[in-house]
């Protein structure tokens, strides 16, 4: 069992002091910066993470490395904007039309064991600031099913996908989501679950 | 007058580098793990976006010193630890203040300096604002075109350090601008890039003055 966590951004001064630093420590993900990938890694893994600042060009080189880690049930936490067909499925990024206030009102549409029981009015808001969680969505697959809504047209923020071949893919179309919100245990909760379902052992 | 810009990938990168409205100010892209002399030599100016991973250019190191020996320009905008990599640049990082705006009538004091600079024709004062990651200690002779609340340097432009110009600036914008957040990224890109094409280069075509 081992979740592959892609390590895109460069940070000289602070590169392991950070929530994902410490889960990497803790080896409960293997972190490996985007350079030294391999498709190796992509075969040993059981689950994958990346985040917003994900290398989505060079990510293609191992398409179908990930097509196959789904395949045999692998799940994968997307954070971001799609803008490359990283897998089949997936399409590019859409913002929301009109990003005011009003528009980045946020709604619980199915229930997700990462969110159980965290209303989502306390990730809607930084320091009283909406829009670091999202401003748009990542167009769902067919089948696909939508856990958290934004805008007067609610549209999927945050989906899950059951993949026919197997596999899930639960994509957050923002800043990671256990970085958002003003609490810092919430957040480290979110991390913690998110961590757990992608290696299976929260259901 | 031509730009290559080093591409990494993100998707604010694709949405800054690849789309409307500022696809049509760089003349070419280029994969930082592709970037070799035989592609850098054809261009004028190479602009290094911010958030660039450092490890991805410092590789480059040498013939980057090359381009700038030679009279070209290098452009590196924010959070791409340029110090590691290009001559003369020492940085220091400061915490981000992301909540200035929260407090009636405050100010983040980032200023124009130098205002009679050409960049100024192009771009007024209140579109450098937005946040701060950190400030430059300028080399002497460089021309400093914005300060931090402190004074400290976070754009400049040198001609001192190398034969060619080394503009260099600690303000994120491609990465707001291309997550669809912070207009004020989107009106500095809308002042900045066409002054690049207008006046970034140093070494002028035979027959023209330079520029600056």
């Amino acid at each position: 069992m081992s979740v592959l966590f892609i390590h895109s951004h460069y940070n000289y001064y602070n590169e392991t002091n950070s929530a994902m630093g410490r889960q990497d420590q803790a080896n409960s993900v293997l972190s490996v910066r985007e350079l030294q990938l391999t498709e190796r890694h992509f075969q040993e893994a059981t689950g994958l993470i990346t985040t917003t600042h994900l290398d989505q060009i060079g990510f293609l080189r191992f398409r179908d490395a990930v097509e196959d880690l789904l395949d045999r049930g692998g799940r994968w936490i997307f954070n971001g904007h799609v803008m490359r067909p990283l897998v089949d499925g997936l399409r590019n990024y859409v913002p929301l039309p009109s990003q005011r206030r009003a528009d980045l009102d946020q709604i619980r549409l199915h229930p997700h064991p990462i969110f159980a029981g965290i209303d989502q009015k306390a990730l809607e808001e930084n320091r009283g600031v909406a829009g670091f969680y999202g401003r748009g969505h990542n167009p769902m697959p067919e089948g696909a099913l939508a856990i958290n809504g934004i805008g007067p047209e609610q549209v999927a923020v945050d989906w899950v996908w059951a993949r026919p071949r197997g596999g899930e893919i639960l994509s957050h179309a923002g800043n990671e989501f256990w970085g958002c919100g003003d609490d810092p245990a919430l957040k480290a909760e979110l991390l913690d679950r998110a961590v757990k379902w992608v290696e299976g052992t929260l259901n | 007058m031509s730009v290559l810009a080093i591409h990494p990938g993100t998707y604010y990168h694709i949405q800054s580098l690849e789309h409307a409205p500022f696809a049509p100010y760089f003349d070419a892209l280029v994969r930082p793990e592709n970037l070799g002399w035989g592609e850098l030599e054809r261009y004028d100016v190479l602009f290094i976006p911010c958030r660039t991973p450092a490890d991805r250019i410092l590789p480059h190191r040498d013939i980057l010193q090359r381009y700038l020996d030679e009279g070209r320009t290098i452009i590196s905008t924010g959070e791409s630890h340029s110090e590691l990599y290009l001559p003369g640049v020492s940085f220091t990082p400061q915490p981000t203040n992301w909540w200035w705006w929260l407090t009636p009538g405050a100010d983040l004091g980032v200023r124009a300096v130098n205002t009679d600079h050409s960049l100024f024709r192009y771009l007024p004062e209140q579109d450098l604002t937005w946040h701060l990651h950190g400030w430059f200690d300028a080399p002497e002779g460089a021309t400093v075109l914005a300060v931090n609340e402190a004074g400290k340097p976070i754009l400049y432009v040198d001609d001192v350090s190398t034969n060619g110009r080394l503009i260099v600036t600690s303000l994120d914008p491609l990465f707001h601008h291309g997550s669809h957040f912070m207009p004020a990224t989107t009106r500095f890109l809308n002042g900045f890039l066409p002054w690049m094409r207008d006046h970034a280069r140093r070494r002028p075509p035979e027959g023209e003055g330079p520029q600056g």
